[in-house]
């Protein structure tokens, strides 16, 4: 029985752990180069993890077409298209904040 | 007492996939061999994936010596120590870390063998070794000629011994570096050295210029190198690319000279950054090539020479994606996921990769060049229109906002990476 219990409830326990890349969408292990899912002291590069899905999406449309500046979202933003998009911004959304 | 059922409601309120229960049960032993920035997060990010892997990093050094941002440190704008990262985050993520060096793989009986005479199993073995230097591809330079004419290329003692050179130098002392023919450890990175170098100068040795012999006639990011140093350093670096003589065919450590087709060149300080290849043990485990680096698939990253060894970062011919910190950490997260999965019998996903490397001029200048990367016809290739390097107008403030992001990713992948 235990040995059943015990992955469960690691799996718990790892939410507030490193990102979870098993479940992410291609493109999302990439982001967290720069964007990180644990909180990173003095960082200057905006926090993403925990943001509304939809905002991520606006932003990501914005970087790509240009319409926004940026100094590396617009270079980066150009490789994923609306349905990529979409799944890694759902990801990010649903990471603890 | 708690059922099985309440923990897997628990589970679904606490939102997890099925696909994620399943990894959650994964079970197998997963051996690293290397901890830099593919090991270290390869060995974290299965685990985290799979509590119930077994998973062992072998890595001889306690401390790991980070080379991003160690050209800083030959500026004298940080300390070696702020390069310095220790495995006590691995640990804790459940890793065992066994210090000491893998001396021989067996691919058919799936065993890695340890300098420490123990001999480990696996299911899937990961091999991130790094690079080692070609001894002998560059006549007169060796492990020996590396005390008189640094090469810096693997930060450290080498970094250290390199700065000291430096500060020591009289004013007015020429420093000679060399670049070496791709495909080599972090391609914009001679240039930054040299522009950092440069930077230091111009404030400790004003009357000092730097000489860049390099093997190739065009260099990442060069037209924003080139229009920086014109900007910041007027007459203060000179770059000789191949065609002009560039190419250095050998060196005197004694003399501190450089060779070239077209004629030599004496150092009061000598940097060669010599031709590389992948570490030492990849060639023992049969998993490189006759280039002296690893061919995989797009995938996992499965060597197409040895079945059940993945190779990541700078050790492995990833197509398009250069060899860097950066490429290492997220090759090593696609690897990982990938692994978790054919341990359970499931194809992996076809991945998307990002590159972006940052590069310093000065302390508040910052350039970057990016990519994005897909596999296609089996091998990682960028995804058109996607990438390239900064602007090359600056404006509002871009070049002081791309140094305050670099050492933010500088941050940030550390801390992705060593936990
Ligand atoms: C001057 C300089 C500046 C750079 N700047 C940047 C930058 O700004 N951004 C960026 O993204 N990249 C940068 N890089 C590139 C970056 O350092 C490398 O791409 C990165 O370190 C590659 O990671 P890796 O894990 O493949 O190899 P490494 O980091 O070299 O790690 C390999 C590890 O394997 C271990 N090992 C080797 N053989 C064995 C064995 N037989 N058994 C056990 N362990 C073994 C080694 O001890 C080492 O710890 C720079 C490089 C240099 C030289
Ligand atoms: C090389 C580092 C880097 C990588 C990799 C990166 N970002 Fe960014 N991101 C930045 C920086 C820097 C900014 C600020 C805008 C700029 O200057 O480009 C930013 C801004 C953003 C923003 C706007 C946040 C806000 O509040 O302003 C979003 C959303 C975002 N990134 C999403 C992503 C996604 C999704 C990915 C992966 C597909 C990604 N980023 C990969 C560096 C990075």
């Amino acid at each position: 029985m235990g040995r059943v219990l015990l992955p469960v409830l690691a799996s718990a326990l790892l939410l507030a752990g490193p990102a979870q890349a098993a479940d992410a969408p291609p493109g999302a292990s990439s982001c967290t180069g720069c964007h990180a899912t644990t909180k990173i002291a003095d960082s200057v590069i905006p926090r993403i993890a925990g943001r509304k899905a939809a905002d991520i999406v606006t932003f990501m449309r914005e970087y790509r077409s240009g319409a926004w500046p940026s100094s590396v979202m617009g270079r980066i933003a150009k490789g994923f298209d609306d349905q990529q998009t979409n799944a890694i911004a759902a990801w990010f959304a649903a990471q603890p904040e | 007492m708690t059922t099985r059922r309440t923990f897997l409601k628990g589970a679904a309120v606490l939102g997890l996939a099925p696909a994620i229960a399943s990894a959650q049960s994964t079970a197998g032993k997963v051996v690293v061999i290397g901890g830099g920035f593919a090991g270290a997060t390869a060995a974290r990010t299965l685990k985290a994936l799979a509590p119930r892997l077994d998973v062992t990093l072998v890595e001889p050094n306690p401390v790991y010596t980070s080379c991003p941002f160690s050209n800083s440190v030959l500026a004298n704008l940080r300390e070696i120590s702020q390069q310095e990262f220790r495995y006590d985050g691995v640990k804790r993520a459940g890793v065992t870390v066994a210090e000491t060096s893998a001396t021989a793989v067996d691919a058919t009986a799936r065993t890695v063998t340890l300098a420490d005479g123990n001999r480990l199993s696996y299911d899937r073995l990961v091999m991130s070794p790094g690079i080692d230097f070609n001894w002998g591809a560059l006549p007169g330079y060796d492990e020996a000629a590396a005390q008189k004419m640094p090469h810096a290329w693997k930060a450290g003692a080498q970094t250290v011994l390199l700065r000291n050179q430096l500060q020591a130098m009289d004013d007015g002392g020429l420093v000679v570096m060399s670049a070496p023919a791709n495909p080599y450890r972090c391609p914009p990175g001679p240039y930054e050295r040299a522009s950092l170098i440069a930077y230091w100068m111009k404030i400790w040795k004003p009357k000092s210029k730097l000489l860049l012999l390099d093997a190739k006639d065009a260099f990442s990011t060069q037209r924003l190198f080139q229009n920086g140093w014109a900007e910041l350093y007027p007459g203060a670096i000179e770059w000789v690319p191949l065609s002009k003589g560039g190419k250095v065919t050998s060196v005197d450590p004694a003399t501190l000279t450089f060779t070239t087709e077209f004629g030599s060149h004496k150092a009061a300080v000598a940097n060669v950054i010599p031709p590389q290849r992948a570490g030492a043990i990849a060639g023992q485990a049969g998993v490189a090539d006759r280039t002296g680096w690893c061919p995989v698939e797009p995938v996992a990253f499965e060597s197409t020479l040895r079945p059940g060894i993945h190779v990541l970062g700078d050790a492995a011919i990833m197509g398009g994606m250069p060899k860097s910190a950066f490429s290492a950490n997220a090759q090593a997260k696609v690897c990982a996921a990938a692994i978790v999965a054919l341990l359970a019998g499931v194809k992996p996903q076809d991945p998307i990769l990002i590159n972006t490397c940052y590069s310093l001029l000065a302390a508040d200048y910052g350039i970057s060049v990016a990519g994005v990367y897909r596999p296609d016809k089996g091998q990682l290739t960028d995804v058109p229109g996607a990438g390239g390097v900064s602007a090359l107008e600056a404006v509002g403030g871009l070049r002081g906002q791309e140094a305050l992001y670099a050492a933010s990713w500088f941050r940030t992948i550390t801390a992705e990476t060593f936990g």
